[in-house]
């Protein structure tokens, strides 16, 4: 069984076509990284994998249930069910800046009841501290670096305990000397086999951490394979520009 | 001595007409803020004849001065053929209020829609992604940082609003101008003037104060 199952999927922005029937699988502890020129449209794929996005065809499959079938969606109580499984960290972290860094990753697991507060609140407290921020509990967002507000958020995904962690460009905003922090707590999530889906720009952490390599360009899927593959062989004319235009 | 008792006296006068202006503005805010958070989020609704209603309701009370409200609401409304009689109002202070309070509705409505519509779509998704329900999102993340964003207008319409209460006057009720006028006429001197400007004044730094720390509290 698949962790996601996305088949034929399209999508339009009015005249424009963004997926043209695109397809991927995920196995459980699957690391895959996305590549492509700014316009391929990996975020669309990525954020209409957790329903960020409405497709116009083609389904999707989360650890063996439908999300959406032939561009049909499931029931609202459905798709809450079944979307509770993934996470998403965004480029933009995205923290709530009215509320502290306890409060940020124990805002959802409370109104979800997932446990008691205090099992939820030793939990925040275990989370942050995998990711090396237990001593910012009471800070607000504001009062963080953006590689630490990163790191904050993937903390946050990290609370409802998710089968999956989609990365929508995580470090893209962020300033060179920052980055590492964030790529070294993904890539412990990798060896912890979190299975992730990972849009970014980021070879080295494709190249270093990532299983499959997933190139897309103009709205489909041009080649995948190991890093080995693509960062050594890609068969694909575009591919390669591509790869080679970043790699130097 | 003699001089300071004759102020005294005038404050002491002036002090029921104070309470009155006092009055009316503390209802004006208990009611009018809620209700214009209703009223923008009926507007915001996807229900189109209902935000087209409520287009209309801001667009009246917006483009009309306030004093012909109240004139309205304590004159014409008993007027109207059939329903009038059930919407008389036996005071003049309550019809000045219910002018008030749907006028500053529909300006405080629009405050908030601009701090909602402030917010980033980045929280929305946010919290989606983390399974957190509409109504929660509208709760917990829209409103306390729309409340954070509009402070500072809110502050301004507030105190604006504080010297709108002297309008009421036009309607008759005994407020702090009309208990001022009154002093005005008997004693042919401007003293009560400028007492009830320093009352005013006073008044409207009290609250600007209490909304910088407001804004201090619950920065972010």
């Amino acid at each position: 069984m698949y962790e996601i199952e996305a088949i034929n999927v399209k999508k339009s922005f009015g005249n424009l076509e963004v997926l043209k029937g695109v397809s991927l699988n995920v196995k459980k502890g699957d690391v895959i990284a996305i590549l492509g020129p700014s316009g391929s449209g990996k975020s669309t794929f990525l954020r209409s994998l957790i329903d960020l996005e409405e497709v116009d065809e083609g389904s999707i499959k989360v650890c063996g249930e439908s999300l959406c079938e032939n561009g049909k969606y499931v029931s609202k109580k459905e798709k809450n069910r079944i979307l509770s499984k993934m996470g998403m960290v965004f480029q933009h972290f995205n923290l709530f800046p009215h509320l502290n860094i306890k409060e940020n990753l124990m805002l959802s697991p409370l109104l979800n009841k997932q446990a008691s507060k205090k099992e939820i609140e030793e939990l925040a407290f275990e989370t942050l501290k995998t990711v090396g921020l237990e001593d910012k509990m009471l800070a607000k967002p504001s009062e963080l670096s953006g590689g630490q507000k990163q790191r904050v958020a993937i903390a946050r995904a990290l609370m409802r305990k998710p089968e999956i962690i989609l990365f929508d460009e995580p470090t893209s905003a962020l300033d060179p000397e920052l980055t590492g922090e964030v790529l070294s707590v993904m890539s412990m999530l990798a060896k912890e086999g979190v299975t992730m889906v990972v849009v970014t720009h980021e070879m080295g952490f494709a190249r270093e951490v990532a299983n499959e390599i997933v190139f897309m360009h103009n709205g489909v899927v041009l080649e995948k394979g190991s890093p080995e593959e693509m960062f050594n062989g890609a068969k694909n004319e575009v591919t390669k520009a591509f790869l080679n235009s970043v790699l130097k | 001595m003699e001089s300071s008792n004759w102020v005294f006296e005038m404050l002491k006068q002036m002090g029921p007409g104070c309470l009155i202006t006092l009055k009316l503005f503390v209802i004006t805010i208990v009611l009018s803020i809620p209700l214009g958070l209703i009223v923008t989020f009926l507007y915001m609704s996807k229900n189109k004849p209902l935000s087209k209603a409520i287009g209309g309701f801001i667009l009246l009370m917006r483009g009309t001065p306030l004093l012909l409200q109240m004139f309205f609401v304590w004159f014409a409304l008993p007027m109207i053929p059939y329903v009038g009689e059930y919407l008389e109002l036996k005071d003049r202070f309550v019809a000045g209020a219910v002018a008030f309070v749907l006028n500053y509705a529909a300006y405080f409505a629009e405050i908030f829609r601009g701090g909602i519509l402030a917010i980033d779509k980045g929280q929305y998704e946010a919290s989606k992604v983390l399974g957190i329900s509409e109504l929660n999102t509208k709760i917990r993340i829209v409103l306390p940082q729309m409340f954070r964003t509009v402070l500072p207008s809110v502050a301004n319409e507030t105190i604006i609003l504080l010297k709108d209460t002297a309008l009421i006057s036009s309607l008759g009720v005994a407020d702090l101008l009309n208990e001022t006028n009154k002093i005005v006429n008997r004693t042919t001197n401007i003293t009560a003037y400028v007492l009830a400007a320093i009352l005013y004044l006073v008044l409207s730094y009290v609250l600007s104060v209490v909304f910088k720390k407001l804004e201090k509290k619950f920065s972010f």
